[in-house]
């Protein structure tokens, strides 16, 4: 089940997961997949969703390496871009944005029409759509909860795609609606104060905070493992 | 074993900022060596010593009792205050001009010692010239030697050996060697000092123990940042692969 790789190195977000199956940080993901699996224990996590405190912490690229390893593991997945203020799964994927979760939130299209096809198999995305001017309105509304019932019956595992937590009130509203949530920390940004109160904002909407992924550790802490995985490969 | 996980914490800290505390320590002796070596003009000193004895009143009659050295040494003291007061040093002032310094320049760098439980007295003066140096010294001893039956009504001061000005000593300072030791002590324990503090004022959540402390939830995973090399992995694989089959080809 080798995905094969159409994307060229120059793309914006490159998927290792999908490209390189066999670095470290895959295998990174990989474990993150596992761990996920057993987090949610008592409640199946079908629905779960990715957030950080702050912008550019790594969000989107977890998202997209956990999806990709969600589907490498025969699962189908599908990957939801409510990333409505700066959506990105479309040119990620390399797919039209004609429509998308906007669209069938505002009725203009089903849910069926809105998902898309990947080049990776067993991994579907839905993206945002076009950009609407009440994010957080459309967020919360009726359609949502119906859409994502529909969804959940569709996929196996349904990962969502959020705004940061302290910038805008988008990511809150979704947590309240999915099963966990992955709080996705950058070793060298996040400061601690946000990921409290990152923390404290997605437990007063009684979200499940499944745990946290930390984003950009020293590379040195995975050296001992390298030659392991390097060897492995030959 | 508490003590010892401490240990190894602050060693991690410092481990992480190890490049600081290195540059810290080379650019602040790099720093003090160029200045002791090139810049801060070395400083000489020049001496003479006098002995403090009561002339023989009768001469031809040795008398060397313990009383008189003890009365001898004693004055030392009183000689060490009248030599830093301006009844020495106005004379000496006075009698050489072509110095160019001032009573109170004399008085301050004029250093007067005497090694305990001897008559014998040493006068130092440093100056960056040593020729200026020894000129001055021998000046303000002749101008003491003169002036103290003046003043003690007792000539018992004689001048064992004078400053000679065409000798070229060994500069007392600047020390560099001495210099850039002390720095790279002090620079050292400046550094580790920075680095704690550094490390104490950040506050990011840098490891899965911080998750745990700070934010109470488990930690899933530890990604590294994903480099370039990392992504070029894929293709290095594919190229191997496709060498083999090429060379399976041959065959």
């Amino acid at each position: 089940m080798q995905p094969t790789n159409q994307f060229s190195v120059s793309n914006t977000r490159p998927i290792i997961t999908d490209l390189n199956p066999l670095s470290p940080i895959s295998e990174a993901y990989r474990t993150l997949r596992t761990n996920l699996q057993y987090a949610g224990v008592d409640r199946s996590l079908q629905l779960l969703m990715v957030t950080s405190a702050s912008p550019r912490e790594g969000k989107t690229t977890t998202i997209n390496n956990l999806a990709a390893a969600y589907a490498q593991a025969d699962k189908s997945v599908l990957l939801i871009d409510a990333d409505l203020r700066k959506p990105t799964a479309h040119q990620t994927f390399q797919l039209s944005n004609r429509c998308g979760l906007t669209h069938v939130l505002a009725g203009n299209a089903s849910a069926r029409e809105a998902v898309k096809e990947t080049h990776i198999r067993n991994l579907s995305v839905m993206p945002s759509g076009s950009i609407p001017p009440n994010p957080s309105e459309l967020l919360a509304s009726r359609k949502m909860d119906l859409l994502l019932d529909e969804l959940r019956q569709m996929f196996d595992l349904v990962l969502i795609d959020t705004p940061p937590v302290l910038a805008v009130s988008d990511a809150q509203i979704m947590a309240s609606r999915c099963d966990g949530v992955l709080l996705v920390i950058n070793a060298k940004s996040v400061k601690r104060q946000h990921a409290l109160k990152a923390r404290d904002a997605l437990h007063f909407v009684q979200a499940k905070i499944v745990g946290v992924a930390m984003n950009q550790t020293a590379a040195s802490e995975l050296n001992g493992y390298y030659s392991y995985m390097q060897a492995s490969a030959e | 074993m508490s003590i010892d996980l401490d240990l190894r914490h602050y060693l991690s800290i410092i481990r992480k900022r190890v490049w600081l505390l290195i540059a810290i320590v080379i650019l602040s002796t790099t720093v003090t060596g160029v200045v002791s070596y090139k810049y801060l003009q070395p400083v000489y000193q020049a001496y003479t010593k006098l002995i403090v004895n009561s002339a023989n009143d009768k001469p031809g009659m040795v008398q060397l009792d313990l009383n008189a050295i003890n009365t001898n040494i004693s004055l030392i003291n009183t000689y060490k205050e009248i030599i830093r007061t301006p009844a020495i040093m106005d004379k000496v002032v006075a009698q050489h001009p072509e110095f160019k310094v001032t009573t109170d320049e004399l008085m301050r760098n004029i250093n007067f010692t005497s090694v305990n439980g001897t008559q014998v007295v040493t006068l130092s003066y440093p100056s960056t010239n040593y020729k200026a140096a020894a000129r001055i010294v021998n000046a303000i001893s002749e101008v003491f030697q003169a002036q103290i039956p003046n003043i003690m009504k007792v000539d018992n001061v004689y001048l064992l050996h004078m400053a000679n000005e065409n000798k070229q000593p060994a500069p007392i300072k600047p020390n560099p060697k001495l210099n850039m030791a002390i720095m790279f002590v002090l620079s050292f324990m400046f550094g580790i000092g920075l680095v704690l503090l550094l490390d104490y004022f950040d506050d990011r959540i840098k490891s899965e123990a911080d998750v745990e402390r700070y934010l109470g939830l488990p930690t899933l995973v530890q990604i590294p940042s994903i480099r370039q090399v990392d992504l070029r992995g894929a293709q290095k694989t594919k190229t191997t692969a496709k060498a083999g089959e090429q060379s399976r080809a041959a065959n």
